[in-house]
């Protein structure tokens, strides 16, 4: 059954990722090459079953920037996926027009350790949300903690220290890593995720505050040596896929230096990480992670990838 | 934040910054333009730890009052303190005025 097409800007461009994508099974490739209209027939023919349909980021945003309609309109049933190399990873502008919440962003060189493409795929294909033991070497022990009060917060970041123990510079910058993301993991589920019915904010950043009783915030996180996993998960499902992309689209802008810019949180936990994921259950459940390498190529300032999902919409699909 | 000082050392003034800096630091940084005598003011980061999105957003407005009457130099940045600041615009305001790669946040 074909149920993934991978759509390439010409030969060249599908050369580049042959090796990355042998063994994904039900793999349709199709270099778009001049005219468009073609790719998107035969996409057509396969939308009953097409899951999902990953793109080149040489062909989108970068030669067909009004791409991303026609295809939703050819398979509408089908995740859309942008795949890019490091060093050559799109603006978000125009991945957020077209709500585009599914980006790899894979080195020039393959490591051992950066996201795997046919997994990610998988993950898409199933309608899985990602799991902090799929990045994590077999039998690597996952902390999990229940939030109780805003006064644990510093206790769970002085967990993950002692779990990210270690000597040298590479682990002291993995520790101060881990610590911010936890910091602001912790802080987004506490003070940005509970809201009253009209979506206001119930709670001020740096209050004390207990949670609710049916309030339910889960900190869990894993290090398996080289790779550190992390996920919060509350049971609001208050954050929307589209506003994920709006914060990092206009966080990313370096001019942006507004004191009051929203979601400069998630920002920060996107660009910290190597891989970003948001999977959100609306009104149920929000869960926001990723994971990162201990020796991380990737620049600093320098774009991730993400994958945001919203399931109430597969469920309706 | 845990602390803040403050000198006056020739032509300029030196704020140094110690502990976390997140919500709980308003109080302290917006305590800071009003400091302001000299133009030109250096900000220690040399003892300040972890820095959060809501830190970040206390520093920007502080430097943006504090950039209406003299130019801010930052010291004592970790990698970590170098690599927030780039990305979220804090050197579009301050200038680094050294950077220690190996250094532990909080440390002096």
């Amino acid at each position: 059954m074909q149920n993934v097409a991978v759509l390439y800007l010409d030969e060249d461009d599908r050369k580049v990722w042959e090796g990355t994508l042998a063994g994904v099974p039900g793999l349709v490739s199709i270099t778009v090459g001049s005219d468009p209209t073609v790719s998107l027939q035969s996409l057509r023919s396969m939308r009953s079953t097409l899951r999902v349909v990953a793109l080149s980021a040489q062909l989108y945003p970068g030669k067909y920037s009004e791409l991303v309609p026609m295809l939703r309109e050819a398979c509408p049933g089908a995740e859309l996926l942008l795949v890019s190399r490091d060093g050559s990873a799109p603006p978000l502008k125009p991945l957020f027009a077209d709500r585009i919440r599914h980006l790899t962003i894979s080195p020039a060189v393959e490591e051992p350790h950066s996201e795997s493409l046919p997994a990610v795929i998988a993950m898409l294909v199933e309608r899985r949300p990602w799991e902090i033991a799929s990045c994590l070497r077999e039998g690597t022990p996952v902390h999990s903690y229940r939030l109780d009060s805003s006064e644990d917060k510093e206790l769970l970041i002085g967990q993950l220290e002692r779990v990210l123990s270690g000597e040298g510079e590479e682990m002291e910058l993995l520790r101060q890593k881990g610590s911010l993301l936890a910091d602001e993991l912790l802080e987004n589920a506490m003070y940005n995720a509970p809201r009253g019915s009209r979506g206001d904010r119930l709670f001020s950043k740096g209050q004390r505050r207990a949670m609710l009783p049916q309030e339910q915030i889960t900190f869990s996180f894993g290090f398996d040596g080289n790779t550190l996993a992390l996920k919060l998960t509350d049971n609001w499902g208050s954050l929307e896929p589209d506003q994920v992309l709006e914060y990092l689209t206009r966080n990313e802008e370096p001019s942006s230096m507004n004191d009051d810019a929203g979601g400069r949180g998630l920002f920060i936990i996107w660009r910290f990480l190597d891989q970003f994921h948001v999977d959100v259950e609306p009104g149920q459940r929000t869960t926001v992670g990723g994971q990162l390498q201990l020796c991380s190529k990737l620049e600093p300032d320098s774009p991730r990838g993400f994958h945001i999902t919203k399931h109430m919409e597969e469920k309706a699909a | 934040m845990n602390n803040l000082s403050h000198d006056l050392k020739g032509t300029h003034d030196y704020f140094a910054l110690e502990g976390t800096i997140d919500a709980n630091s308003e109080g302290l940084l917006k305590e800071i333009p009003g400091k302001v005598r000299t133009s030109q003011v250096r900000f220690d980061f040399g003892k300040a730890g972890r820095i959060n999105s809501m830190g970040i957003a206390l520093l920007l407005r502080c430097f943006k009052e504090i950039r209406e009457k003299a130019e801010i130099r930052l010291e004592g940045l970790s990698q970590m303190h170098s690599m927030l600041f780039k990305m979220t615009g804090v050197f579009l305001l301050a200038t680094p005025a050294e950077q220690h790669a190996d250094r532990k946040e909080g440390s002096a």
